[in-house]
């Protein structure tokens, strides 16, 4: 009879150990999937932190901190998620000069992609004015950081009404980038972090959209209010707005901040 | 409400449980009446769509249907279209994926036929489909009524093969779950709740009628 009380006792007493030893939790835009894992990496083995990071669509991981998930820091692919959960107060950038605005720590590019084995001409703005280009793969305006440019773009250009009834729209940045490496979609407008891929570049061939056809895709970062590790995820934070590692973002598709 | 989205789906439900009937009632069939073992291997097969994550299933289908494979160049050879992005191409999606929902009731009703009336029918030379038809479909009727109705609901409510395969084009493959699923996500809880509203009385209403229908037609049987 005692033993069964007292087993339960014994792993709640375990439980609480391993509580001791969170990981420090990240909730990361899609488009950071092939560049954050290294970084985390980097950033346990020269601070002992260990760090893990759940990749979504910005618009799903704010549904989640705005619903309790236990994440301690939000990077999100834009400004506007960050800085609805910091006016709701689910989320701060305490310790900067303005506690009420996203922490900038990167800028995003966007790039339209193509297979080397597709029948198109190389990509190029031309290629978008194509009557050949019969789908074009663009990530959902209505949340997704990179699809809001995307169609920016093309509005800039003036080509989106003639281009959207052949645009497919894909649930996030990465799912956009497989539309395309699939063979579905003959282009997509798609992160130049994905384009980055081993995967990607073995496979296709990229333009960069020209940066004054868009507002600039500005991936801002806020700590979940309720978190219990407060001065770990300052400290991840301050690495990845570090030189060394704003330097590594670049070569992975990122633009720097500074 | 979007009530393009709604009809399309409708659409889609109909059309998959009508070609998931035409398949399934055969293949439970040969399933309950086959006498080869290798009719296991069919039945695990006929199962399996259950096993795999709908997200993942619509990326392979995204994939086998595309233009990189012999089986996607040959089905847009055929159709002039690639299937990815349309409605014949969720259509497929939604037969692979609700496939388990018409087959297994389906046997398990057919199994429930006692074998000495399978039996006399086939001394007296009854063929498989004369079976299917004056046996089979007869005594299971619940059975095939369940087969659809879980067919349609299955397909009404399918959300991860339509994410991956659909690319949400309006009036082509833009289905009413991807629109709940667009509310959620852009934050538009009213309307979200509407529209999940809406499909959840709708379903209510007619599963009700369904069932009383079979209900009155059975106890005039009995």
């Amino acid at each position: 009879m005692q033993t069964r009380f007292l087993l339960p006792l014994v792993g709640l007493a375990f439980l609480a150990q391993v509580n001791a030893q969170t990981p420090l939790r990240v909730a990361a835009a899609a488009d950071l999937e092939p560049v954050l894992p290294p970084i985390l990496e980097q950033f346990r083995l020269s601070t002992g932190i260990r760090a893990e990071a759940t990749f979504q669509a910005s618009a799903v991981l704010t549904t989640q901190i705005q619903n309790g998930a236990p994440f301690d820091l939000f990077l999100s692919a834009d400004l506007g998620y960050p800085k609805r959960l910091i006016d709701a107060g689910l989320a701060d950038a305490a310790g900067t000069a303005d506690s009420s605005t996203p922490i900038t720590y990167a800028k995003g590019t966007l790039v339209l992609w193509t297979r080397k084995d597709s029948h198109l001409p190389p990509p190029s703005l031309d290629l978008l004015r194509s009557p050949a280009l019969k789908r074009l793969a663009i990530a959902n305006p209505e949340r997704a950081p990179y699809g809001r440019a995307a169609v920016a773009a093309l509005t800039t250009l003036k080509l989106y009404a003639a281009l959207k009834p052949r645009l497919v729209t894909a649930e996030n940045i990465s799912q956009t980038a497989q539309f395309v490496d699939s063979g579905n979609a003959d282009a997509g407008l798609i992160s130049l972090t994905s384009a980055l891929t081993p995967r990607l570049t073995a496979d296709g061939a990229w333009f960069v959209i020209p940066r004054n056809l868009y507002p600039p895709i500005e991936q801002g970062a806020v700590i979940v209010s309720n978190t219990t590790q407060r001065a770990a995820a300052h400290k991840l934070l301050d690495y990845l707005l570090s030189p060394p590692v704003q330097a590594q973002l670049a070569k992975s598709g990122l633009t720097p901040i500074h | 409400m979007d009530w393009q989205a709604l009809a399309l789906s409708l659409k889609l439900a109909t059309v998959t449980t009508a070609i998931l009937l035409a398949v399934a009632v055969p293949l439970a069939a040969l399933l309950v009446l086959g006498r080869s073992r290798w009719l296991a291997v069919v039945e695990a097969l006929a199962a399996l769509p259950l096993v795999l994550p709908p997200t993942v299933l619509g990326f392979f289908l995204l994939v086998l249907l595309g233009p990189r494979t012999a089986f996607g160049r040959g089905i847009t050879a055929l159709l002039g279209h690639p299937l990815a992005f349309s409605f014949s191409g969720l259509v497929v999606g939604s037969v692979i994926y609700s496939l388990p929902f018409a087959v297994q009731p389906l046997v398990a009703g057919f199994a429930s036929v006692p074998p000495s009336l399978v039996d006399a029918a086939q001394l007296l030379g009854a063929s498989p489909a004369r079976l299917v038809r004056t046996l089979f479909i007869p005594l299971a009727r619940r059975s095939l009524l369940a087969a659809a109705v879980l067919s349609f609901l299955h397909t009404m409510g399918e959300f991860g093969v339509v994410l991956m395969l659909g690319g949400d084009i309006p009036g082509a493959t833009r289905t009413l779950s991807i629109v709940l699923y667009n509310q959620v996500e852009n934050f538009d809880y009213a309307a979200a709740n509407r529209t999940a509203a809406t499909l959840l009385g709708l379903s209510v209403v007619a599963l009700a009628a369904i069932y009383l229908g079979s209900r009155s037609r059975g106890s005039r049987h009995a």
